[in-house]
């Protein structure tokens, strides 16, 4: 069997979960015997284009950007997001809360009218998505669970239920019990719930799970003391793209 | 079997000695809360711990394990694996210990679970008389396991300056005469002995409003109580509530490969009716999708299933998915509008 060709592209990022995949070749040096890398910016000088897989890292935050999508759509078999920008437009799409024309001021001053910028969106709101490896950055060990799963043609064991189940196997001291904020009851595991394990309230980089109770998760946090604004400031982190509409209605009401 | 006193300055030297030959598991400090943990040092030994974050269920069902090993290909291959090894679950409160006596009827009875049953025959258990309720949560004394006289191989009862060991097993009888340095418990320590317990009752107050066993009774009536509604609304599906849970023995199994797709291993993990995914088929069918639902599936396994599966409650009183719960469902307050509703 011929090793699949494999692309890697970024787009909005910080390219660091293209770094963890870096980091993930080091200690997993049996992917390189699996697949075969044909375009990687961040690790490599040839640029190869007969891929048939890509990871895509970042969001999609201009116009320009959609034409490079539909591209490497119309040539990829599988196409994964690879990473919270990708697959949720994560911190990117802080900036749709705002008036464009206010962040772009903001951003590139009188430069605003050379950039094209609009509101950062997740990739499959551009192109469908086959598959994606959530986090901020992703886990190298997932990253290699689901490149395991796509090579055995299988659904990726990305999980749908929430971080809270990880949290409670590793037996930590609930963060609420210390006095602390956490989304973990509402975010996607996957992480082995490495925030919380080190003392940090979950910022919901994973997204979140299919069917989140988000108003009992507002109750929740606003009974630990959490104001509307900051309960709202917990859930856009990263999922702004999702929540957004949401809240847009709720403060209608 | 029969009734001796160990000093409590002869615990750390007991502890130290079991070391050398077995896994010592027992209540450690965790932050402000405690879990069960290797002991490597008698010094970490908590005998005055309150409640562990995770009953010791998971010392019989870790939350991961590896079930077994498999090659792929022409002619594939499977390979049994148990980790079990000589073990000591030291310092066990009663509601633990029923729960763990639930869990070897669940494990041995229909279908019996090798890898429980492995490990549970290489545990010895030493259990510890609870005196007083670890929090305002503990319901213990409903649900009749405040106390016990079974499911040990050594029971403790802290006397003040020594303790009562209840030795029930031939195990118990070994362990204690090789590694402990005890005496035999005179007229003056059985009647101190039976004052401790005598004492200890009152101390208990929170607790059901009725008799716990009407529960099955109960529930058989409220399968459409609006409760199932609120709870629903309130609950997170976090799976918290089962994952503490000392009776819940709920599990997953799922395979991993290697890279080269040429072998692999089975492993299982907890997982919890709670969650969205657990009664869902392929298909995409899911048997229940609503919370409430799944609230009630919790509370009617709790209060009727398990007790006509098994013959006794599936609730052991401990307290902990109350605690764990951020959403505030509380089991005795449900169990407690049932019963005022009814």
């Amino acid at each position: 069997m011929s090793k699949p060709k494999v692309a890697f592209f970024d787009f909005a990022s910080c390219e660091g979960c293209q770094l963890t995949v870096v980091d993930a070749l080091q200690t997993h040096l049996d992917l390189l015997d699996a697949v075969e890398i044909v375009q990687f910016r961040e690790a490599m000088t040839e640029k190869g284009e007969d891929y048939a897989v890509a990871f895509i890292e970042g969001s999609c935050t201009r116009p320009s950007d959609e034409a490079r999508l539909f591209k490497i759509r119309e040539q990829a078999a599988v196409v994964v997001a690879l990473g919270a920008c990708a697959h949720l437009g994560g911190v990117n799409a802080l900036k749709n809360l705002h008036p464009l024309e206010d962040v772009r001021q903001w951003v590139y001053g009188d430069k605003a009218e050379w950039y094209e910028t609009y509101e950062a969106r997740p990739i499959d709101a551009v192109i469908q998505v086959d598959a994606v490896i959530p986090g901020c950055p992703i886990d190298r060990e997932e990253f290699v669970r689901v490149v395991k799963a796509l090579l055995l043609g299988k659904k990726p064991p990305v999980p749908d239920y929430p971080l809270c189940v990880e949290c409670k196997l590793k037996e930590n001291v609930c963060l609420f019990h210390l006095g602390k904020f956490c989304l973990g009851p509402v975010t996607r595991a996957g992480c082995g719930a490495i925030c919380p394990t080190h003392g940090d309230g979950c910022e919901g980089c994973r997204g979140l799970i299919p069917h989140p109770n988000e108003n009992a998760m507002k109750d929740v946090l606003a009974e630990a003391g959490l104001t509307v604004e900051e309960a709202v400031a917990r859930f856009t982190m990263f999922n702004t793209y999702q929540v957004k509409d949401r809240m847009v209605e709720e403060e209608a009401k | 079997m029969s009734l001796w006193i160990l000093d409590k300055g002869a615990i750390a030297p007991f502890v130290e000695g079991l070391m050398a030959e077995y896994r010592v598991v027992g209540p450690k400090a965790k932050g402000p809360q405690f879990a069960f943990g290797d002991i490597t040092d008698p010094a970490q030994l908590r005998l005055d711990y309150n409640i562990t974050i995770l009953p010791p269920k998971k010392v019989l069902q870790p939350q991961y394990e590896r079930l077994a090993t498999f090659t792929l290909g022409e002619d594939p291959q499977v390979e049994p694996t148990i980790e079990a090894g000589p073990t000591v679950l030291f310092g066990v409160h009663t509601c633990d210990l029923h729960a763990i006596r639930l869990l070897d009827k669940a494990f041995s009875e229909e279908y019996p679970d090798a890898h429980y049953l492995k490990r549970r025959e290489q545990t010895i258990i030493v259990g510890l008389e609870c005196l007083e309720p670890c929090d305002e949560h503990s319901f213990c004394k409903s649900m009749g396991t405040l106390t016990t006289d079974e499911g040990y191989d050594l029971h403790l009862t802290d006397l003040g300056p020594a303790y009562a060991v209840d030795v029930a097993t031939e195990k118990g009888k070994t362990l204690l005469s090789q590694y402990g340095t005890v005496r035999e418990a005179t007229d003056a320590d059985i009647r101190r002995l039976n004052e401790v317990l005598g004492a200890k009752w009152p101390r208990f107050t929170y607790r059901l409003d009725f008799d716990a066993a009407e529960l099955p009774a109960l529930l058989s009536t409220a399968y459409d109580h609006p409760l199932w509604a609120e709870l629903g609304e309130r609950c997170l599906a976090c799976g918290s509530c089962t994952n503490v849970c000392p009776t819940c023995y709920c599990f997953n199994v799922t395979d991993e490969v290697n890279m080269h797709l040429t072998a692999g291993e089975r492993l299982r993990r907890w997982d919890s009716c709670q969650l969205d995914e657990f009664a869902s088929v392929a298909g995409g069918e899911n048997f229940r999708e609503a919370r409430k639902a799944r609230q009630r599936h919790r509370f009617f396994r709790k209060g009727k299933y398990i007790y006509e599966k098994f013959g006794e409650l599936g609730c052991v009183g401990c307290g902990r998915c109350i605690r764990a719960c951020v959403a505030n469902i509380n089991i005795v307050d449900g169990f407690n509008a049932i019963h005022g509703t009814a």
